[in-house]
C-alpha cells in the first residue's frame, strides 16, 4: 500500500506540499479531488473518505462514553452535550414553530450540523494533509472530508431526499407531487419545473458551497503555510475554524428550513 | 458530463460509503446521544415541575398551619381567660361558703365552748357544795363535838345552805 510515510510539519490540511524529484525541487501539492489510496476487494478507498471513517469512530465512542455517564444529575460532559442540544433545538423551535416538531427533526439535522463541524475541524488538526504517503502516487494521508466533493454531494442529496420525503409524510404524496407536477394553470405547471430545478439547484449550491469554502480555506492555509510558515498563518487557522463552524451551521439551517417549509406547508393545506 | 464527474473526483462508490457513513453516524447518536438526552431532559422537566408544585404545595400548607396557629391561639387564649374567670367566681363562691361554714362552725365551737364552761361550772359548784357541806360538816362536828346533842342536822343544813347562798348572791 505505501512504501513511506514522511511529514511534512508546516503544511495544512488535504492539501500538502511534495518533494518531487523533479527540476523545481519542490513544490505545492493541489488537487481538486480526494486522491486514492488503496482499494479494499476493488473499493477505494479515499484520504477523504479515510478521516470519514475516522470521524464515524471518534464520534461514536464520544457518544458511547456520554452515553454511560448519562444521569439524571449531570456531569461536566453531559452537562456540555445538554448544553449544545438545547441551543440546536431552540434554533429549531424558532423556525419550526414547536418544540415536538423540533424533536422529530432534531436527529437528522443535529447529525448533519455535528457531521460537516467535525469534518471542518478536522482537516485543520495537525498532521492532516500534512502526513504524506510516498506510493506510486504521493498523496496526504488524511483529507477533511469536506473537501471531499463525494462527501459534500451525499451530504447535500441525502439532506434534500430526506427533506422531500418529510414534505410526502406531512402533506401526502399527492399533494407533494403537485408541487412539481402541476397541470392546474400554465404559471402552475412552470413552477412546479421551477420547484424541480430548485431542489436539483440545492443539491449543487449545497455541496459546492461547502466543498468551496473548505478547499478554499486549505488552499489559502497551504499557499500562506508555504510562503510563511510560522505565526502568520495563525490568524488564518483561527478564520478557518470560524469559517468551519458557520459552514456547518449553515448547512444545517438550510436544511432545517426546507424541513420546516416543507411541514409548513401541510398546515397551509 | 462523466469527464467532469472525473475530474472533481466523483465516485458513486465513495458516494454511498459517504452517505452510510453519515446514515451510521445518525443511528449511533440517535440511539446513544439523542433519545437518552432528551429522555432525561424531559425526564429532569418533570422533576423540576414536581418539585416547584410540591413546594408551592408546601407552602400553602405552611401558610395554612401559620393560620391555624393563629387561631388556636387565639382560642386558647380567650378560653383560657374564660376558665381563669370562671376559676375567680367560683373561688369567691367557695371563699364565701367556706367563711359561712367557718362562722357556723365558730358559733358551734362557741356554743359547745359555753356548754362545757356550763357543764364544768356545775360540776365544780357541786364539788364545791359537797365540799362546803363536807366542810360544815366537819365545822359542825367540830362545834358538836363541844355540845353535839344541842346541834341539830337539820339546823347545820339549813345554815350551809344559807350561807351557800349568800355566798352566791
Amino acid at each position: 500500500m505505501t512504501e513511506a510515510i514522511t511529514q511534512n510539519a508546516d503544511m495544512p490540511p488535504a492539501i500538502s506540499e511534495t518533494h518531487t524529484e523533479s527540476a523545481e525541487g519542490s513544490g505545492i501539492h493541489i488537487s481538486i479531488k480526494a486522491e486514492e489510496l488503496f482499494h479494499v476487494g476493488g473499493f477505494p478507498v479515499t484520504n477523504g473518505l479515510l478521516l470519514s471513517f475516522i470521524i464515524l469512530i471518534l464520534a461514536s465512542v464520544g457518544a458511547l462514553i456520554l452515553w454511560k455517564k448519562i444521569t439524571l444529575i449531570p456531569g461536566k460532559l453531559q452537562n456540555l452535550a445538554e448544553l449544545t442540544l438545547e441551543g440546536i433545538l431552540s434554533v429549531m423551535d424558532n423556525i419550526l414553530g414547536n418544540r415536538r416538531e423540533s424533536e422529530r427533526y432534531l436527529p437528522l439535522i443535529a447529525t448533519i450540523f455535528f457531521i460537516v463541524l467535525f469534518s471542518n475541524w478536522f482537516g485543520l488538526i495537525p498532521g492532516v494533509g500534512s502526513i504524506v504517503l510516498h506510493g506510486h502516487e504521493t498523496a496526504p494521508l488524511f483529507r477533511a472530508p469536506s473537501s471531499d466533493l463525494n462527501f459534500t454531494l451525499a451530504l447535500a442529496i441525502i439532506a434534500v431526499v430526506t427533506v422531500n420525503i418529510i414534505g410526502v409524510v406531512a402533506i401526502g404524496v399527492g399533494t407533494h407531487i403537485k408541487k412539481f407536477l402541476n397541470f392546474s394553470s400554465p404559471i402552475g405547471f412552470f413552477t412546479g419545473i421551477l420547484e424541480f430545478i430548485s431542489e436539483i439547484a440545492r443539491i449543487i449550491s449545497f455541496s459546492f458551497r461547502l466543498f468551496g469554502n473548505i478547499f478554499a480555506g486549505e488552499v489559502l492555509l497551504t499557499v500562506i503555510s508555504f510562503l510563511i510558515p510560522y505565526i502568520i498563518p495563525l490568524p488564518f487557522f483561527f478564520l478557518e475554524t470560524f469559517v468551519g463552524f458557520i459552514q456547518a451551521f449553515i448547512f444545517a439551517m438550510l436544511t432545517l428550513v426546507f424541513t420546516g417549509m416543507a411541514v409548513q406547508e401541510h398546515d397551509a393545506h | 458530463m462523466q469527464e467532469l464527474l472525473q475530474q472533481l473526483g466523483i465516485d458513486w462508490r465513495l458516494l454511498l460509503s459517504q452517505a452510510v457513513n453519515f446514515g451510521l453516524l445518525l443511528v449511533i447518536l440517535w440511539m446513544l446521544t439523542y433519545k437518552p438526552l432528551l429522555r432525561i431532559l424531559k425526564e429532569r422537566e418533570a422533576k423540576i415541575k414536581e418539585g416547584l408544585a410540591k413546594a408551592e404545595e408546601a407552602e400553602v400548607h405552611l401558610r395554612e398551619a401559620h393560620t391555624l396557629k393563629k387561631e388556636k391561639l387565639k382560642e386558647a387564649e380567650t378560653e383560657a381567660l374564660a376558665l381563669m374567670q370562671q376559676a375567680e367566681a367560683r373561688a369567691h363562691t367557695h371563699e364565701s361558703k367556706l367563711i359561712e361554714a367557718g362562722k357556723l362552725k365558730e358559733a358551734e365551737l362557741i356554743a359547745h365552748a359555753q356548754r362545757l364552761a356550763n357543764a364544768e361550772k356545775e360540776k365544780i359548784e357541786q364539788e364545791a357544795k359537797r365540799e362546803a357541806v363536807t366542810l360544815v360538816k366537819a365545822a359542825l362536828i367540830k362545834t358538836v363535838e363541844l355540845d353535839p346533842k344541842t346541834i341539830d342536822d337539820a339546823l347545820v343544813a339549813k345554815a350551809v345552805t344559807q350561807v351557800y347562798e349568800g355566798k352566791k348572791s
